[in-house]
């Protein structure tokens, strides 16, 4: 039932993730954050298996960093997907897969372009300009294959998830405790302040 | 026929139980009698029977495949009720159908619709008809959607657990209700509510209605938009598809606002519109 | 349902003309019911070799990753491209290493062989097995479909052109009626010394 939506936008990559931690009947928490960010301009955003989840991003987050240690520069975002996929399907035939979805939001310094990939657990890896892992896929696509534009800012993309969050919170069953947005562009990974 | 098959039939006691209690569950008026009889599997289990070879949801290799898969929706406004369907039929993954008539003219002031088994609805529905003729002639005054949407919940409910698979609205108009919407599912679920959509592509239909729902939709608007929430639904959803049929319930009975092919409608859409950017054209 | 080969859906086909070969792919990528992707390629080129790959998305990416290495490297040792009788061996064999845990696709094969000019297709089955063509190929979710639209439409000895009109009715008349496969369509056709690839309009539903 966990939330996490991604919209790619001209300059940047707007990221949301639903806030509750929720394990069998209670919520644990309603400040969780489903995100780690891997490198400057690539963050992972995930849902899945409790347990796997945390250890599955940190890992790759710790990877990722340690590329950038011993190379001096950041991985480009279509490279952070690739490894994340490839981590992926080979843990699918693995004696205990990581069962992991993820969003990787990212921004190319060099080519200076947003980048959105889709990843499932099994590894499969698909580039689009918004996506959504688990039921929260089937109320806001429809949303935004309608409203979705190619040349929309980040504040549009803020607008249009304003929009998906309201039609979230009247169809979802059960309370997601709002959501914690970021958003990647040239500058960096930051959290979007108000009311979610 | 029917005395010889009833010297062959098979008789157990969960069938005999409700037969038993049929009058019980229904309206006053209404004879069950009337229904035909149904046969059910000759085991004492029959629920469970039916159940693991015909109901793909609860059992997936089940090898008699039902036509599945559909999305419909219904709204109600200040001008009356949108209703507005998908044509596609699937078996499995193979799409068995793409021109599905999905909406069942109960009489020229009812519209019900029709998800899940195509067959289910389709039967149960065309007698709901010849229920809500019956009424008329006894009560020389039509049914209320009320009354309608009843016998039919009350129906499914006697068959429940068998594997019938139904998930439908009842719309209709009349003087004492006002345009009014019933949902009736085969579980027994019978809600009466402003705003309905049902079926493997509901929630992408929600996702467009709910966006661009207002009570003071003008007719035209109102039609467009239930005619878009099919269409969103459509796209993603790989069980829904084919065309649209749509239909406005107004208080002088329901008007038939025609088919539009999927094909057309979609790219004609995301032209004027400029919507569907994750299309290249 | 819950078998890998159709939980992302997907078809391709394969054809062979009077010099020259045809190979197209539907272009949707799913999870179930829900279309994700409707830009996910099925059909990869090596050197003048193509291979569809149809079946579990994981996989697919997987093992065009892993032939475009194997190719690379064959390249260099020999100094030539591999031809497709080559390379439908090195399908079937890197298959076959996972025998008793398979790769969930189902790959074809087409190209024409730069020494004899002669057309080649095949499809294989998920553990390697070629089964080798002198008319059409086909694979994935709507492999009943396309046999259908194969048998009725398929003539020996086309035109590049006419093979084009022929491959892409069978596609996209096989895909209109796989809930799994559609979104768009990619087409190659493939003569001696030319190679154009087409992306089709199709059905959006």
């Amino acid at each position: 039932m966990d939330i996490v939506l991604g919209i790619k936008v001209s300059d940047g990559v707007v990221i949301a993730t639903s806030k509750a931690a929720t394990r069998g009947i209670s919520i644990l928490k309603d400040t969780d954050d489903k995100t780690r960010d891997l490198s400057d301009h690539n963050l992972m955003a995930f849902t899945g298996e409790s347990g796997d989840t945390v250890q599955f991003a940190e890992y790759i987050q710790a990877n990722i960093q340690l590329y950038n240690m011993r190379e001096g520069h950041e991985l480009s975002p279509y490279a952070v997907s690739h490894f994340v996929r490839n981590t992926l399907a080979k843990s699918l035939r693995s004696r205990k897969p990581y069962q992991v979805n993820a969003l990787l939001a990212g921004y190319d310094t060099d080519k200076k372009t947003p980048s959105l990939s889709w990843i499932d657990y099994l590894g499969t890896k698909a580039d689009l300009p918004y996506a959504a892992h688990g039921y929260a896929a089937f109320y806001t696509l429809s949303l935004l294959d309608h409203h979705y534009r190619k040349d929309m800012t980040v504040e549009d993309g803020l607008r249009l998830l304003k929009l998906c969050n309201k039609e979230l919170n009247t169809r979802m069953p059960i309370d997601f405790k709002g959501l914690q947005v970021k958003v990647v562009n040239k500058d960096g990974v930051k959290v979007v302040d108000g009311e979610w | 026929m029917n005395s010889i098959a009833q010297q062959f039939r098979h008789t157990n006691p969960a069938h005999e139980a409700f037969q038993d209690n049929d009058n019980e569950f229904f309206e006053s008026g209404v004879d069950l009698k009337m229904a035909p009889s149904i046969t059910v599997p000759p085991i004492s289990q029959p629920t469970e029977f039916l159940r693991a070879h015909t109901d793909d949801a609860s059992n997936p290799d089940c090898k008699i495949k039902i036509a599945h898969g559909t999305t419909t929706l219904a709204f109600r406004f200040k001008e009356g009720i949108i209703v507005a369907v998908d044509s596609r039929a699937t078996a499995g993954d193979w799409i068995a159908s793409q021109t599905v008539n999905k909406v069942i003219r109960i009489n020229p002031f009812l519209l019900g619709t029709m998800a899940g088994g195509a067959a289910d609805c389709q039967y149960w529905e065309t007698w709901l008809g010849t229920q809500c003729r019956l009424h008329e002639l006894r009560e020389k005054e039509r049914i209320s959607v009320a009354a309608a949407s009843k016998i039919l919940g009350n129906l499914v409910y006697q068959y429940k657990g068998m594997g019938l698979s139904m998930g439908t609205m009842v719309c209709g108009f009349t003087k004492k209700e006002g345009p009014t919407i019933y949902y009736v599912d085969s579980d027994g679920s019978r809600l009466k509510g402003d705003m309905f959509c049902v079926g493997s592509g509901q929630t992408f239909a929600y996702g467009v209605l709910d966006s661009n729902y207002k009570w003071d939709l003008s007719v035209e608007d109102a039609l467009y938009l239930g005619k878009r929430s099919i269409l969103a639904a459509q796209h993603r959803d790989a069980y829904s598809g084919g065309s649209i049929n749509l239909y406005h319930v107004t208080e002088s009975g329901w008007v038939y606002h025609g088919n539009f092919d999927f094909d057309d409608t979609f790219w004609k859409v995301k032209a004027s519109e400029g919507s569907f950017n994750n299309v290249d054209a | 349902m819950s078998n890998p080969a159709s939980i992302n859906g997907g078809s391709a086909v394969a054809m062979v003309g009077k010099d020259c070969v045809a190979i197209a792919c539907d272009l949707r990528l799913g999870n179930q019911s829900l279309g994700v992707a409707n830009n996910f390629e099925k059909v990869f080129q090596f050197g003048h070799v193509f291979l569809g790959l149809t079946g579990l998305a994981t996989d697919v990416i997987t093992l065009n990753e892993t032939f475009r290495f194997k190719t690379n490297l064959y390249k260099m040792r020999e100094e030539r491209d591999i031809e497709p009788e080559t390379f439908a061996n090195l399908v079937s064999t890197s298959l076959y290493e996972k025998r008793f845990g398979p790769y969930f696709v189902g790959p074809i094969v087409a190209g024409i062989n730069s020494k004899t000019n002669q057309p080649f297709i095949c499809s294989f089955d998920s553990i390697g097995c070629i089964d080798y063509s002198k008319d059409f190929a086909v694979v994935g979710t709507a492999s009943d479909q396309l046999y259908g639209m194969c048998e009725g439409l398929y003539e020996p000895n086309l035109s590049p052109d006419d093979l084009f009109e022929t491959i892409s009715q069978a596609l996209l008349n096989a895909n209109d009626r796989d809930a799994l496969s559609g979104w768009g369509a990619a087409v190659y056709i493939i003569t001696k010394d030319k190679i154009s690839k087409r992306y089709l309009k199709s059905r959006q539903d």
